[in-house]
């Protein structure tokens, strides 16, 4: 288990509050409501909650893709203002450039950052190789299935170095199989780098299964309502899912992501136990 | 993304949304082949039986013997090939014109905003004018030579161009705009690499129907003092009356479009290999 009082946050969400202006409407939408969060450098951290409850918007706020309403978050000390290259993203669609090749599409972000031919070349190699796409290097993103699409993906987005990687419910897409093999993926690649993760997910299993702690999020307007480490011993494999340990783990974020239910979700509940 | 293009994509080839590979796709040119010719011999056909009814004036509805022996002639003196590269290059010098200017202020105004804001106004005051419209102004403008002709062909080849450009950058995904922006590309950049190639369908497609908007606006800028091409060609022959003379222009305007289709069609191809959007 991570120490979170001895490693320094890599990234910090401070009193964070995020409003939209839904269209149909003049009263701003609360999506989060002061939101205190951190993020040990080199730790899997994810974020879970019910549909709704604004935590891809938290993912995208800790992107730069959307600038928070009041509060701050910060990227090793410092706020986050637009985009930086550093902070990696992987969103839910399909995000892969359809009308590149899979080793230009790896390629596309060492090439923004000016990274010379012979040095792209090597990253390029070297991440197709991590995710097992080599032999397809010179195929369209068409030729592929969606699985091999999130894996040119993950290639793409671990070529740029990113010292963060904000995932945005990847797998969600992808069949039960085909995602136990993704997030083993994403376990070895963690494994093998020194990159901090934030997790996006809806997904009990798959949240505790990768992470070394889970935040749950209470519906909207979301606020942190609990943080549960994940006491699992690692490295993990399928056969995790099975052990006692992980069940137990289970159990903690399930009751904590009841208990965070909205209010009025759980009224009639109430109402009917009293009669 | 499928794009709407302004004009069919699909060639009647691919039965199958499967993968097929150049071996197994093969035999399905012949059924093209064969329905294609068979629609072609029936108009002529059609056309054949009515030629030769007794009371049809064989000067006004000439015999496909006759158009084809026409045919024969023009080629053997030459005069055919003439007509159709004046015409031909007409096409091609004006539809450069107008498709380059088109892609660059459809795609200025489909995607950068005040460009939008901007250009817009003139793109959709254009776009209900006839290029016909314009010919008594450029005549006086410009006089009565080449360069008004190319202008018409021009002037009616953007108007498809730039609204298909436009809409082609409007469409571009912002899914495919965030994951370039989180990986630390510029806003020109995006515009490069994102922008641009995932607009291409829409290009082309406007690309194929200005080609063709090109050809009609041909023969009217030929009626422009001109002295050779495929439109000059059908307009002195009706003057005499030389309905056969009239029906090899036509003909040879439609297969010399039709070539020039097909071969925008496989570049357009070529450069969209990338695209899901059966062809």
């Amino acid at each position: 288990m991570t120490t979170a009082a001895t490693v320094p946050a890599k990234l910090r969400v401070r009193a964070l509050t995020h409003q939209f202006q839904p269209m149909a409407s003049t009263e701003p939408l609360t999506v989060l409501h002061d939101v205190d969060l951190e993020i040990p450098r080199g730790a899997f951290v994810s974020i879970i909650g019910q549909s709704g409850c604004g935590k891809s918007t938290l993912l995208r706020l800790m992107a730069g893709l959307l600038t928070p309403t009041a509060g701050d978050i910060l990227h090793d000390g410092r706020p986050v203002r637009g985009l930086d290259a550093k902070l990696g993203f992987v969103f839910q669609q399909d995000a892969v450039f359809p009308w590149l090749t899979v080793e230009n599409n790896v390629a596309y972000g060492p090439r923004c950052r000016g990274v010379p031919a012979a040095e792209r070349e090597a990253l390029v190699a070297r991440w197709c190789e991590a995710v097992g796409l080599t032999a397809f290097r010179r195929a369209y993103p068409k030729e592929l299935s969606g699985g091999m699409r999130k894996r040119v993906d993950l290639a793409r987005v671990y070529a740029n170095a990113p010292d963060v990687l904000l995932m945005d419910e990847p797998f969600g897409a992808l069949d039960v199989q085909t995602k136990a093999t993704m997030q083993q993926t994403v376990l070895d690649l963690w494994q093998r780098t020194a990159t901090t993760v934030a997790f996006v997910t809806h997904d009990l299993e798959e949240a505790v299964f990768l992470s070394d702690r889970v935040v749950v999020l209470s519906a909207r307007p979301g606020r942190v309502a609990a943080i549960i480490p994940i006491d699992v011993p690692r490295p993990r494999s399928a056969e995790t899912r099975l052990g006692d340990a992980f069940a137990a783990a289970k159990r903690a974020v399930w009751h904590a992501m009841q208990s965070a239910q909205s209010p009025p979700a759980r009224a009639p509940v109430l109402l009917t136990q009293e009669e | 993304m499928t794009p709407q293009p302004a004009v069919e994509l699909t060639g009647g080839a691919s039965l199958d949304d499967a993968p097929v590979t150049r071996a197994q796709r093969k035999p399905i040119a012949a059924p093209a082949l064969v329905f294609g010719a068979l629609s072609l011999t029936l108009v002529v056909g059609v056309y054949w039986f009515i030629a030769t009814r007794p009371g049809v004036n064989p000067a006004l509805v000439p015999s496909p013997p006759r158009i084809a022996a026409e045919l024969v002639a023009q080629i053997t003196s030459g005069d055919l090939f003439v007509n159709a590269w004046a015409s031909l290059r007409r096409v091609l010098i004006g539809f450069a014109i107008g498709a380059a200017l088109a892609a660059l202020l459809g795609s200025l105004a489909g995607w950068f905003r005040y460009w939008g804001y901007f250009l817009n106004p003139l793109i959709d005051a254009i776009r209900p004018i006839p290029a016909l419209a314009y010919i008594p102004l450029i005549i006086v403008w410009v006089g009565i030579g080449e360069p008004s002709r190319i202008i018409i062909i021009a002037l009616a080849v953007f108007k498809p161009c730039v609204v298909n450009a436009r809409a082609g950058m409007q469409e571009v995904a912002q899914i495919y705009v965030d994951a370039a922006r989180t990986l630390g590309a510029s806003p020109v950049r995006i515009f490069t690499t994102v922008a641009l190639p995932s607009a291409v369908p829409y290009l082309i497609a406007g690309m194929r129907t200005g080609l063709s908007t090109g050809f009609l606006a041909l023969v009217a800028a030929e009626l422009i003092a001109a002295s050779s091409g495929l439109g000059f060609m059908i307009q002195n022959a009706g003057q005499y009356f030389r309905t056969d003379t009239v029906l090899v222009g036509i003909i040879a305007i439609g297969v010399v479009g039709a070539a020039l289709d097909q071969v925008a069609r496989r570049i357009g191809n070529r450069l969209t290999r990338w695209s899901e959007a059966r062809r």
